[in-house]
């Protein structure tokens, strides 16, 4: 090689190029961590709408016991009937006069009562 | 046969600089570069490319090809930025490293390649001439011209 092109590649080389980043070989375990935070999120909006549901669910079957409930209880008869207006409905088609008496005992027991020795009336004319 | 990673590691440590400054000199800016040559190592690592009997070249030649392609488009999108630096001086002369990247973006392709791998990556002309399936007095030629081009820019 010529003096001038070593003279030449001499001062090329007192130019260095730029420096880069170390080799990140941390995009596969970037990725699985990523997909690991998203099975995670995914996992607590499972578990967080699982609660909600059964939360709710149980509110809901605790909503309606009242007193025709308890009633139903205390006489141990009709309580799944009077929970469900598809068996409601059922009884109504299939004996429309056990219906009807199981209403009836339904509003005697939610209704206020106007007869006998506990009448409602009886207590309100005391006062 | 494939490259083991401490092979691509220890390419990466030598050849990483010179290749990401060779795609700058494609037209890329230096980020872009950067991530192009990590792809490139990591694709490497991974065995997701059949394993280049000459890496280096192998090298060399995707990150031209890639460094065109991203350019190409960019430079279409925002201009290139003539005021990046992708080379250090050790007096720290600014205008010294942006006239010598001005000089090496003018050269023919070819005769930029060989000057990388001749200066930045340390290979002999000979080694040159293997890697880029060029008969060894075509190198040297290519060489001489662009240290001639090289010289008339930089002293003018």
């Amino acid at each position: 090689m010529n003096p001038p092109d070593d003279e030449m590649e001499r001062y090329l080389r007192q130019f260095q190029p730029r420096a880069v980043r170390a080799l990140e070989l941390a995009p596969k375990v970037g990725l699985t961590l990523r997909w690991r935070l998203v099975a995670a999120a995914a996992a607590g909006v499972a578990l967080f709408a699982g609660c909600f549901l059964w939360v709710t669910r149980r509110d809901a079957h605790r909503l309606p016991p009242t007193r025709n409930v308890r009633a139903n209880k205390a006489n141990g008869a009709g309580e799944r009937q009077l929970e469900s207006p598809l068996a409601l409905t059922r009884l109504a088609l299939a004996d429309n006069d056990k219906l009807e008496s199981l209403l009836a005992e339904e509003s005697r027991a939610e209704l206020p009562s106007l007869q006998g020795e506990q009448s409602m009336l009886r207590a309100l004319a005391k006062e | 046969m494939n490259l083991t990673a401490e092979e691509v590691k220890r390419l990466y440590q030598k050849h990483g600089a010179a290749l990401a400054a060779y795609a700058c000199s494609c037209g890329m800016d230096h980020a872009s570069a950067e991530d192009v040559v990590q792809q490139l190592f990591l694709k490497l690592l991974a065995g997701n490319v059949a394993a280049p009997q000459t890496p280096l070249a192998y090298l060399y030649r995707a990150v031209r090809n890639a460094s065109l392609n991203l350019s190409r488009d960019r430079q279409r999108e925002i201009g290139l930025d003539t005021a990046e630096l992708w080379f250090t001086h050790p007096g720290g002369n600014r205008d010294e490293v942006l006239s010598l990247q001005r000089a090496l973006r003018e050269l023919p392709e070819e005769q930029r390649e060989t000057v990388f791998l001749r200066i930045w990556s340390g290979m002999t002309l000979q080694e040159i001439a293997d890697l880029t399936d060029a008969p060894r007095n075509t190198v040297a030629s290519r060489y001489r011209y662009a240290l001639e081009k090289l010289r008339e820019r930089l002293v003018a």
